[in-house]
């Protein structure tokens, strides 16, 4: 089919890498906002812009909170069809409680897990989560999206997409087809070491997105190549469901052999027990962590089987300093606080899986190394986007001539996933910061309303770069790419004003308090919103240029020329090779 | 402080060492000279772009720990080639400031 391998990959990366490619960019935008998840929350929730707290106490604030809550009525819809019976009132059997905290956290998310009677299968349980201050106990309202760690960064992986789970099939399926094209891009490039640092902005669009595309894609390789495969590994146990397919007998052997060794029962007793002091078990496990020499906060506080005899308490401590999220497990009998077990230094197997997906997931205190995978991530835009450029700059005029809308599709696509994603995201913040505390009755909640409006926002800059793309069939450059770019640098700066106007926190006094969270998102948004003007007159005065030489001469500008030369020559070589 | 330092000055040899790697080339140098490389020059810059890019990875390990230490010198690597690509694309003549260890 192909002449050698080289076409052969040529064809692999051009292909997949398109298909894939507008996957990838929300993947790698989304990721790289991510990064910052924790900070966009605190943009999105005012109430939530304090410093980060440890984890509090948890005889006097978290088991209270704990005692207070019941499975929510998502849990509940989700469970009906999956028991015997009706559901009860009330859920009084915890399986377990559990809290986890960063270093980044001001506010702590927590969970309960509560036995169903009569449940068909015994793996499913009742939940229920809740946000809270961790100074009070005081819940947040429910209605509030956390926009950065509940919708940025689950799109991220999933495309909020869960219909099926198909959100984070798509998703690894590009994760699969990123290796692919990282593969079948170092096959295909013929001069990496020769043009490791060349960018010629000032030749034809088609060169310069290539060699933008290269040089994107070859120096920030172990970048893109490590979180391809390290998402990949997180998420291994949804591609290989086996533990709960094929091998679900051997897994819940394995579940109960574990906890024979481990000492940590695998199910309750029966017996009704009372809970001891469980922050003089966090106390204590603080003091072996410090007799270590790993002295260190509480990341994982977790509670099994509350209420039994055969309870136990588990703390995890935070691995703020490892790349590790946690470590250190120490478990103690919930009755008597007694220590159970304390978890021995993990085996190498284990450790390199920490590495794996902690560099990945980087819970860590590292904020120099944050900003690089920030850096990482947007580079894979540039790449993904330059190769979405280079597809249309390489057809459109041969597309011209046959007459086929292919390019303007391609470059519609383009668009609506570069500039149109932000339009999206800058949405999703304005209504953030515009819709009312309270909302009319009958009205979805705060949340969803947010969450509506980030994909409506999508929605019209797609329609919108549609309906504007009929120049690139006549192979002419989309004036949506121009003004969809405007559009986005105005709604940054509209959303650094309405988070003045509406919380009064403005640059000089986050920055004057060194509140980064807060100042950090502004500063961003508005760094954006130069870059997105600079873009646009950029993009204008291409088009300029393109005219003009169309002008010139009216069969070829002389941008084609060289574009021919360059391509006669490419061929050149393609034959030579 | 110590630590913010030391993170700097890792991120500055990476800058440098990527800066002689590239000067090492024969095209790159020319952009920043505008005459050809003198004898022996390539093999000089190359090598002190290997030394600069190791001093950046034990700085890096004096820092933090060896798993962590690893991910910032392979992420700051990457960060200075595309600051030096940037550089020699926009303003070439800042890189005369390293091109001295050629030689004339």
């Amino acid at each position: 089919m192909f002449k050698n391998f080289r076409l052969a990959m040529a064809w692999l990366h051009t292909w997949f890498g398109l298909v894939l490619g507008f996957v990838l960019m929300a993947v790698f935008f989304f990721g790289s906002l991510s990064v910052f998840d924790r900070e966009i929350d605190r943009w999105a929730i005012p109430a939530s812009r304090f410093e980060p707290q440890p984890m509090p106490s948890f005889d006097k604030v978290l088991r209270p909170v704990f005692e207070s809550m019941q499975p929510q009525q998502e849990s509940l819809d989700y469970l009906k069809p999956r028991v015997n019976g009706p559901l009860p009132e009330r859920f009084d059997t915890v399986r377990a409680w559990g809290a986890y905290t960063t270093h980044r956290d001001p506010v702590l998310g927590i969970y309960a897990n509560y036995e169903v009677p009569n449940v068909k299968d015994h793996d499913d349980v009742a939940y229920a989560t809740r946000t809270i201050d961790p100074r009070s106990g005081a819940s947040l309202p429910d209605d509030r999206l956390k926009i950065g760690s509940r919708f940025f960064y689950p799109l991220h992986y999933s495309l909020n997409f869960h219909w099926m789970d198909l959100g984070y099939w798509i998703v690894g399926m590009a994760a699969m087809v990123m290796l692919i094209a990282l593969v079948s891009g170092v096959v295909m490039h013929r001069k990496i070491f020769r043009e490791f640092f060349t960018f010629r902005p000032k030749k034809a669009t088609q060169r310069s997105a290539l060699d933008l595309h290269n040089m994107t894609g070859v120096l920030a390789l172990p970048f893109h190549f490590f979180f391809a495969f390290t998402g990949l590994v997180i998420f291994a146990g949804i591609y290989f469901p086996v533990t709960h397919t094929q091998l679900n007998p051997l897994h819940e052997l394995h579940e109960k052999l574990e906890a024979q060794e481990t000492g940590l029962p695998h199910d309750r007793a029966g017996v009704a027990a009372p809970l001891a002091s469980v922050d003089a078990m966090v106390a204590e496990a603080q003091r072996r962590w410090a007799a270590k020499g790993m002295a260190g906060e509480v990341g994982y506080l977790g509670l099994t089987h509350v209420g039994d005899s055969n309870g136990y308490v588990s703390v995890y401590r935070a691995g703020t300093d490892r790349i590790a999220l946690t470590g250190q497990g120490i478990h103690f009998k919930a009755s008597t606080g007694a220590v159970i077990r304390e978890e021995p230094a993990p085996t190498a197997v284990a450790r390199v899986g920490e590495f794996l997906t902690g560099l990945h997931l980087q819970h860590f205190r590292h904020w120099m190394l944050r900003w690089l995978y920030v850096f990482g991530g947007l580079m894979g835009c540039v790449c993904i986007a330059t190769g979405f450029i280079f597809f249309v700059e390489k057809r459109k005029k041969q597309h011209a001539k046959q007459g086929s809308q292919g390019s303007r599709a391609v470059d519609a696509l383009a668009v609506t996933t570069v500039t149109g994603m932000l339009i999206a995201a800058a949405g999703m913040l304005i209504a953030n910061r515009l819709l009312p505390d309270a909302l009319p009755s009958g009205w979805p909640p705060r949340g969803d309303l947010e969450q509506y409006l980030f994909w409506a926002g999508w929605a019209l800059a797609m329609l919108h770069a549609f309906a504007r793309g009929g120049v690139v069939a006549q192979g002419g450059i989309n004036p949506a790419w121009r003004e969809q770019c405007y559009a986005v640098a105005a709604m940054a700066v509209a959303a650094v004003g309405l988070n003045w106007a509406t919380t009064g926190d403005h640059l000089l006094k986050t920055v004057g308090e060194h509140y980064w969270p807060v100042a950090g998102v502004d500063l961003f948004l508005l760094a954006g919103a130069a870059l997105a003007v600079l873009a646009a007159r950029m993009v204008s005065a291409r088009a300029m240029r393109a005219a003009d030489a169309a002008a010139a001469s009216p069969l070829q500008g002389t941008a084609d020329i060289t574009d021919m030369a360059a391509s006669a020559a490419q061929k050149k070589e393609a034959a030579h090779a | 402080m110590r630590d913010a330092l030391m993170l700097a000055a890792a991120l500055a040899v990476c800058l440098a060492g990527m800066g002689w790697l590239a000067l090492a080339m024969d095209v790159h140098w020319e952009q920043v000279r505008g005459a050809g490389q003198p004898h022996g020059a390539a093999r000089r810059l190359r090598w002190l772009g290997a030394v600069a890019l190791a001093a950046g990875l034990a700085l890096c390990l004096g820092v933090d720990h060896a798993s962590m230490a690893a991910l910032v010198w392979i992420m700051a690597l990457g960060a200075s080639a595309i600051v030096v690509a940037m550089v020699l694309t926009w303003r070439p003549r800042l890189l005369q400031a390293l091109a001295w260890a050629g030689g004339r």
